[in-house]
């Protein structure tokens, strides 16, 4: 990936700057959410600038996009009919399209974990593999539920907008959430609920996995199964 | 013709929240048939075709194909109906050849060769990119994926949209054998003589109801038909308006418009004796038909 590749690159000028007293000069709620005391870190650098906001983007963008398009694009496109009049059940259609969407985040997420785990040594960049991969994995849980939620909403409403507003507004508010959170007492009980700090909160690069990802792993279930149940009993092509 | 019931709705009615698309349909369509469902736009046509695949669910009725309920009993039938929707698409970027594989393989009937054959006798190249294709050639692709697996019935959603007349008397040759082979073709339009041409029974369908079903040759003899005629000297007016099955001549502007009620027969024997310089018919209108029935069901 050339966005880890030009991070990586980075890391040399960064640990240097980082080493000196200009992480005294953030706001003390700024370190504690981005947890900026560890930037001088590989692992925190790749954190901060990395896997706390930039790859969720990324990974969120890719999955909701194709999750939108994979049922509810088809069907405005007029393309959905023969498809489904071929397949012996619409659930099945589902589940194919919601299996093709976890296989393209997984594989995403690979790419991730290769790019780091070569380039990381290049440039002096230490990573502990295994901390990586749970990186990595919140990446991939996070994209895959959003992405399953756009897919569920595309089916359930054969728009591929709802479905797009519908995943984009949850996960905004889901990262609004996991964000003040960390800044404000009286948020911060509800903060479990997001699924950003399911997915990351002991990192996101970390030797501990977190709970969370049974729960994220759990969720994209259930919108997917409501998505079908759904699907299964409304018409095609009125929308 | 078998007497097996190819597809039978009981009640079958659908609504899109306050409008009644179609009102408590009872069909009953014979194996090896070809069932024309004629209607204006807006009647409800494309709602029951899509009842009969199983994309809309009914608000209430049953809608069966080969005995067997197409909402619940779907995966039983799905490889024996073949579907062309009205606004058929594709996607763009595949060429035909691929696009129909895909479909062939989904259905089972991957490698036997039918999309080349159909492709040859519709005159289509299917190594060609959909997107680059007229609509009319598109709309062949349409015909051959729902052709393609053999089907036992084939429900067909204003078919002929966009082919030139030669390529339409090729399909409507197509059907005809799909029906000589024992298939089931239940096929809408909003022009009578392309209906004409093929089916068996024909049903007229206005606003979400079923106003008629009858065979093509019963229907024509109880429609009315516009003929425009230019004599060589006088109009023989008088002797028009009392030829039988003339129900109006109206003379204006060098031409007489007659309108004819079923056969043709009697003005044709009475035309033999006048020198007529130009003779055109219309199409039969099915405006007026279903005003005809309206008038009569109501």
């Amino acid at each position: 990936m050339l966005l880890v590749g030009i991070m990586a690159g980075l890391w040399p000028s960064v640990r240097d700057v980082y080493d000196t007293e200009l992480l005294e000069a953030y706001p003390e709620a700024m370190r504690e959410l981005f947890d900026i005391d560890a930037m001088a870190s590989g692992t925190g650098y790749l954190d901060v600038e990395l896997f706390s906001i930039v790859l969720p983007a990324m990974f969120l963008l890719a999955a909701v996009g194709r999750g939108a398009r994979a049922i509810a694009g088809e069907e405005q496109d007029g393309l959905l009919d023969v498809v489904l009049l071929g397949r012996p059940s619409r659930p099945r259609v589902l589940a194919e399209k919601a299996a093709g969407l976890t296989v393209g985040v997984v594989a995403l997420g690979g790419a991730l974990w290769c790019s780091i785990a070569i380039l990381g040594p290049v440039v002096d960049l230490d990573v502990d593999l295994l901390a990586l991969t749970v990186g990595s994995a919140a990446m991939v849980l996070l994209g895959v539920l959003h992405g399953l939620l756009a897919l569920a909403v595309g089916a359930a409403t054969g728009r591929r907008t709802r479905a797009l507003v519908v995943a984009g507004t949850l996960a905004l508010a889901g990262y609004v959430l996991h964000v003040v959170g960390a800044l404000v007492d009286a948020v911060e009980p509800w903060r479990p609920l997001s699924p950003f700090t399911q997915a990351i909160v002991n990192g996101p690069i970390s030797r501990d996995v977190p709970v969370g990802f049974a729960s994220l792993a759990a969720t994209s279930l259930a919108v997917t199964v409501v998505g079908a149940f759904r699907f299964a009993r409304r018409d095609i092509g009125i929308g | 013709m078998s007497t097996d019931i190819a597809v039978r709705t009981r009640g079958l009615t659908k609504r899109f929240g306050a409008t009644t698309a179609l009102a408590d349909l009872d069909l009953d369509i014979p194996a090896g048939c070809t069932f024309g469902y004629l209607g204006p736009n807006g009647a409800g046509k494309s709602t029951t075709l899509r009842l009969l695949v199983g994309l809309l669910r009914p608000s209430a009725g049953t809608a069966e194909v080969l005995g067997h309920d197409v909402g619940r009993d779907h995966a039983r039938i799905r490889t024996r109906i073949g579907y062309l929707a009205g606004d058929f698409r594709a996607p763009a970027a595949l060429t035909g050849r691929r696009y129909l594989d895909d479909l062939a393989a989904l259905r089972g009937c991957a490698g036997t060769g039918a999309a080349d054959r159909l492709a040859e006798r519709l005159g289509i190249d299917l190594d060609r990119r959909i997107g680059s294709l007229s609509h009319g050639n598109r709309q062949k692709i349409g015909i051959i994926q729902a052709f393609q697996h053999d089907p036992a019935v084939l429900v067909l959603d204003e078919p002929t949209t966009g082919l030139d007349p030669i390529v339409q008397r090729i399909f409507l040759t197509m059907l005809r054998d799909t029906t000589a082979a024992g298939r089931t073709v239940v096929l809408s339009s909003h022009v009578l003589s392309e209906v004409d041409a093929v089916a068996d029974v024909v049903a007229i369908v206005r606003a979400g109801r079923l106003v008629v079903v009858d065979t093509v040759a019963r229907l024509e003899a109880r429609t009315r038909r516009h003929i425009d005629l230019r004599f060589d000297g006088p109009a023989p007016l008088d002797e028009l308006r009392r030829t039988p099955g003339v129900v109006e001549v109206a003379a204006g502007d060098g031409t007489v418009r007659v309108t004819v009620e079923g056969s043709t027969v009697d003005l044709v024997r009475v035309l033999g004796h006048h020198e007529v310089v130009d003779l055109v018919s219309h199409e039969v209108d099915l405006g007026e038909i279903f005003l005809e029935h309206y008038e009569g069901t109501t």
